[in-house]
């Protein structure tokens, strides 16, 4: 159905109210096919309303959805047929063991690949045997991951897929994206972690309160970002605080605390060296501190 | 032990929702059965004549217990009423301690309750408290019910004492299954069991020797004989075996790991077998065991209800004031007796059925449905794969009780025909049955918010139907829009095909009504 070139996702102006509350208000998505495409946005922004339209369960109340070629709500089955879906909160039947349930999603996809689904339960050390009922958060999600990624759907829909692994089980996971990427599938994920989406993802939408504000590479948003440094110098470190790109900065003679926007951090870090520079701590900025600062209004810090 | 009590305020406020409605059941049991029982019994010659026909019917003791109850008035009432209502007592029991104890192990929530100040015994010790106090206003209730209908007061204090004693065993039982278990569900299914035997060795003791029945704790209860002799040291024996199973209890907490059981559980399959390949097999799974358990109450009802069919003829000449129940009056007796049966069964059938259709709404509301309709299966499969369970299994509960009553009934007249024959009695409220499904269905699929309480009311109102219509003299229309009034009375009447036929066909209408609204709309709101 879709044509080569053609974008797997292709959202324009979607509209989603549930009674009188607004979950999506004009989202805009386009994700090509072949990429890994990066969906950050607060909880409760709407990037699950979002997903759950794409998989045909919701009805658009206006605008426009492409999914590979095809409309999610009309061409459901046809659609589904050709993607797999991991859920932000797994719920599982309870009673039936995780190998069962791997089984039966597969199935209902219309087959999975049994080496392959081996291979991923040794990778993310779970054991297929238990029963739905005694897994961890962690270990459900890794069931509902093992029975997506052990399929051949040419596009990966996942909603905050490691919310509950810890980080050996992230690498894990990461190695598994990297590879789905290889071999030229299309994902979706969702995150509200920025660190996930610069080590796996092409480019990133940005949404906030069901809108999409910024889209594109990571290094085109990195005039979003801010870095935190904490240096100690051997000369006093005055004139930091006058610096371009340098913010809410505490200098007290050897020492300095401030944030630099990630465009001035070379030209920062220049001015340190010849100050001569003891030691230096910096923190990658985070998604959260992103939204406080940029669009900072206290519905953002959820 | 530190603990204990600020624990048990907390298993209050847990289960004040529950709880009332199983001590509510109890009491209504009591309170229609001593109603019904001195309406009919009440004098002493017509009481006279139903021990005579009861003492050889070993259906009935069997079902019921040792006839020597039927010495007073209040002495049947326990008669007819007593096992019913210790299997009820035993089910709140199981619940309650089940719960707070294995099941919110196994959740991870009894983990935090222990992380604070709290003693190791003390979770168990507050369910066991809690189970004691359910016990004690069960028994309280049976007894303001039993002598608020003019039943002697000491009997009636010792018939309370007796309901509370089997719930208090029980209450213990589960206490030392929760230590040997891993999951709530072995817990339950070990419990239940022990439930079963209780109740098949006292049918067994009552009907022979009576030795066996001393073997169960409904036995040493109904060997109170409440105002039939008001002998009260069989409770003692409930007490002592109750002690030593809560102490038991207690040491074997100590010997364990928290969460682990002394017997851990079976890792189960890695792999799916070929039955769990679609989504009626799933649907199968998932609701086998509620199926099971439905239609092993309705095959008891159908033994019940067919093990005094042969005697009812008899009852009927011996008290005309029960001829009024019957829609054939005096004449016809038995065939009226079995067609008025199977229409109650069929009200308890469509009940499962309603359940079984809110499933779909559970799966939905879970987000479990979403994992399903994310793959490429359709709304129509999901919904036929979850709707197969419920037209199937409807019919599945009618043979159970067109079995229990048919083997129980032709077993008292020796006749092996009796059982096909009734259970293609019950099969003909299948179509009826149906149509309160496609109503659920139809609920489902436009109100889903609504659509539990939709579907109970509907069940309601057929019920009213049913059992009031002629005491509150309702009017023609509104009887007319219960589907059951449309089913051919058989094998009172003939079976008519056209009626049937015609309820069928609006099922399938309703149904597919269901579909059209589930199709269009979104899931999971």
């Amino acid at each position: 159905m879709s044509m080569p070139g053609e974008a797997a996702i292709a959202i324009t102006a979607l509209h989603k109210s549930f009674g009188a509350a607004k979950a999506l208000d004009g989202l805009d998505l386009s994700v090509a096919a072949g990429e890994v495409h990066g969906f950050l946005g607060p909880n409760g922004s709407g990037k699950t309303t979002t997903i759950r339209v794409l998989l045909g369960l919701l009805r658009p109340d206006s605008g426009e959805v492409r999914m590979l070629g095809g409309d999610p709500w009309r061409d459901a089955v046809d659609l589904n047929a050709r993607l797999a879906y991991v859920p932000g909160d797994v719920i599982l039947w309870p009673g039936i063991t995780g190998g069962e349930v791997i089984d039966l999603l597969g199935r209902l996809r219309g087959g999975i690949n049994r080496r392959r689904r081996d291979e991923l339960l040794e990778q993310f050390d779970l054991d297929p045997r238990k029963k739905a009922r005694t897994y961890s958060k962690g270990n459900r999600q890794k069931v509902a991951l093992v029975a997506a990624l052990a399929s051949d759907a040419e596009l990966l829909l996942l909603d905050e897929p490691t919310s509950g692994l810890d980080p050996l089980m992230e690498s894990a996971f990461q190695r598994c994206i990297h590879e789905v990427k290889r071999q030229g599938r299309t994902v979706l994920l969702s995150s509200h972690i920025l660190a996930e989406a610069e080590a796996l993802c092409d480019r990133v939408s940005i949404i906030r309160l069901g809108r999409t504000v910024e889209s594109g590479t990571l290094s085109e948003l990195r005039h979003l970002t801010r870095t935190s440094i904490a240096v100690e110098t051997a000369s006093p470190a005055t004139g930091i605080e006058a610096l371009p790109g340098v913010h809410d900065a505490i200098v007290e003679d050897h020492h300095a605390r401030f944030d630099v926007d990630t465009a001035q951090l070379d030209a920062v870090v220049r001015r340190l060296a010849p100050l001569g520079v003891r030691s230096m701590t910096s923190s990658p900025p985070t998604l959260e501190e992103l939204f406080l600062r940029h669009y900072g209004d206290e519905e953002t810090a959820s | 032990m530190t603990g204990t009590l600020p624990l048990l305020r907390f298993l209050l406020r847990r289960e004040r929702r529950g709880l009332p409605w199983w001590l509510l059941g109890v009491t209504l049991l009591v309170l229609v059965q001593s109603g019904q029982s001195q309406n009919l019994y009440g004098s002493a010659e017509a009481l006279q004549r139903l021990r005579q026909t009861l003492d050889a019917n070993n259906a009935a003791i069997a079902m019921n217990g040792p006839t020597r109850l039927l010495e007073s008035i209040g002495g049947e009432i326990v008669f007819e009423i007593f096992t019913f209502a210790s299997i009820v007592i035993a089910l709140m029991n199981m619940f309650l301690v089940g719960r707070h104890t294995r099941a919110d192990e196994e959740s991870g929530r009894a983990e935090l309750i222990r992380s604070a100040r709290i003693g190791r015994h003390a979770p168990l010790g507050a369910a066991l408290l809690l189970a004691g106090l359910a016990d004690v206003a069960a028994g309280l209730l049976v007894f303001t019910v039993a002598a608020g209908t003019g039943l002697p007061v000491a009997g009636s204090v010792l018939f309370g004492a007796a309901i509370a004693a089997v719930g208090v065993v029980f209450a213990a039982l589960t206490a030392v299954a929760a230590q040997v278990f891993e999951n709530a569900r072995a817990v339950y299914g070990s419990v239940a069991l022990l439930l079963g035997a209780a109740f098949a060795l006292r049918a067994a003791g009552d009907v022979g020797s009576g030795a066996l029945s001393w073997a169960s704790p409904i036995g040493w209860g109904q060997r109170t004989y409440p105002y039939a002799g008001d002998r009260w040291w069989p409770l003692l024996l409930s007490l002592g075996v109750a002690g030593l199973l809560g102490v038991a209890a207690l040491v074997l907490l100590a010997r364990r790991d928290f969460g682990a059981g002394l017997v851990p559980a079976r890792p189960g399959r890695a792999t799916a077998s070929a039955v769990l390949g679609n989504v009626s097999g799933l649907a199968w799974r998932q609701q086998r065991g509620a199926l099971a358990g439905w239609a092993a109450g309705l095959g008891l009802l159908g033994i019940a209800y067919g093990s005094i069919g042969d005697s009812i003829a008899q009852y009927v000449r011996d008290n005309p004031n029960v001829a009024q129940f019957l829609p054939g009056g005096a004449a016809d007796v038995v065939d009226s007796y079995l067609a008025l049966t199977a229409g109650l069964s069929a009200l308890l059938a469509a009940a499962y059925g309603v359940t079984s259709v809110l499933r779909i709404r559970a799966e939905e509301t879970s987000g479990r449905a979403d994992a399903v309709l994310a793959t490429s299966t359709s709304r129509w499969t999901w919904l036929a794969g979850q709707l197969s369970v419920a037209l199937a299994g409807t019919g599945l509960t009618l043979i159970a009780f067109g079995l229990g009553e048919g083997a129980a009934y032709g077993a008292a007249v020796s006749d092996p025909g009796q059982v096909p024959r009734l259970i293609g009695v019950a099969l003909a409220y299948l179509p009826a049955v149906w149509l309160i499904v496609g109503a659920t269905v139809l609920a489902v699929g436009w109100a889903p918010r609504p659509a539990a309480a939709v579907a109970w009311v509907v069940i309601a109102y057929c019920t009213v139907v049913a059992v009031f219509a002629d005491s509150f003299d309702l009017p023609g229309w509104s009887r007319r829009a219960s589907p059951f009034v449309h089913t051919p009375r058989v094998p009172f009447d003939d079976v008519a095909v056209t009626p049937l036929l015609v309820l069928s066909l609006l099922a399938a209408a309703l149904i597919a009504a269901g579909y059209a609204g589930l199709r269009r709309r979104d899931i999971g709101y």
